[in-house]
């Protein structure tokens, strides 16, 4: 009688359900890779072919001319220094130039050799970028007491404008090859 | 005279019908985000480390170039020369003009090379790089 009743209910069981999905679950938590990709952006400058290259005088009070060579000892404007300097050395001098206009701010140029290791090179970068976004960061909180990545867009770009990132990589030498 | 538990007359067990829908919801979740690895990577590289970082935000933009030990020199799945750089990727910025090229180069590789690379791209009119960097702790 009473199995006669129940028949009639055709149900699907569920109760597993849960397990079907905690497998399928466990297979995306194991197979999700959430790489952020970061990095040290840059932007390149146009490709112009050797022959068309113009050669323009810069005021020497707007280089800052970083070499790095092939022991990964540095030179700054001629002088020796660490590695690790590079950034205080660089923010009074980008802080110097924040009330100056547009075409007289710091221009930070970059040379290495050839044999300079990848990782010296990323190293000066670093501390150039730093160096210009604490410099970026006390501008930011002097003039609206917030730090730059907290400010709206319009603050942002009157700050970029301030402290502008001007990175030159100077054109390789090939004497060394 | 008889012991009995006071017990509340409500139920005690935890309704497990909706337990599913939440498992998912997780579920959904992830099958969303992931990204599924889609290329082998055939060199062997480290990366450098850095503090000043920045994130990419777009990740459909990213076109990887993998530089390793032994300047191998990888682009989508194979190894490419560097003779090769400027052709692939004056494609992949007709397909995508926008685009970033992450470069994910070993720490002990020479700058001769990086240059050489960083000219080929500028023939290829790829202009917006990244040095794929961990954050230094």
């Amino acid at each position: 009688m009473l199995r006669k009743k129940r028949s009639h209910e055709a149900a699907i069981p569920t109760s597993s359900m849960a397990d079907i999905a905690f497998l399928l679950l466990i297979f995306f938590l194991v197979a999700t890779v959430i790489d952020v990709d970061t990095g040290i952006g840059l932007t390149l400058p146009e490709y112009i072919p050797p022959d068309e290259i113009e050669e323009v005088k810069v005021d020497p009070d707007r280089m800052a001319a970083i070499l790095i060579n092939e022991t990964g000892d540095v030179l700054l404007d001629g002088k020796p220094i660490s590695l690790f300097q590079i950034k205080n050395t660089l923010k009074p001098r980008i802080q110097s130039k924040i009330g100056l206009p547009k075409n007289k701010k710091l221009i930070v140029s970059v040379k290495t050799d050839r044999k300079t290791r990848y990782n010296a090179y990323i190293q000066a970068l670093d501390q150039i970028k730093l160096a210009y976004f604490e410099v970026r960061n006390e501008y930011s909180r002097s003039k609206f007491g917030a730090k730059f990545d907290d400010l709206n867009e319009d603050a942002q770009n009157e700050v970029k404008d301030a402290v502008p990132i001007i990175i030159s990589l100077a054109e390789p030498e090939y004497v060394k090859k | 005279m008889k012991f009995e538990k006071k017990r509340a007359s409500t139920k005690q067990d935890i309704p497990t019908a909706s337990l599913p829908d939440i498992i998912f919801m997780l579920l959904l979740f992830f099958m969303v985000t992931t990204t599924m690895r889609e290329v082998e990577i055939l060199v062997d590289y480290k990366l450098p480390s850095a503090q000043a970082l920045e994130k990419i935000e777009n990740k459909r933009l990213i076109s990887y170039i993998w530089v390793g030990k032994g300047d191998r020199m990888q682009i989508n799945d194979s190894i490419v020369k560097l003779n090769q750089v400027q052709d692939i990727m004056y494609k992949k910025r007709q397909a995508l003009p926008n685009v970033i090229v992450s470069l994910r180069i070993d720490v002990g590789t020479d700058m001769g090379l990086v240059t050489d690379i960083q000219q080929e791209l500028r023939k290829a009119y790829c202009l917006r790089i990244n040095y794929s960097a961990n954050i230094k702790i």
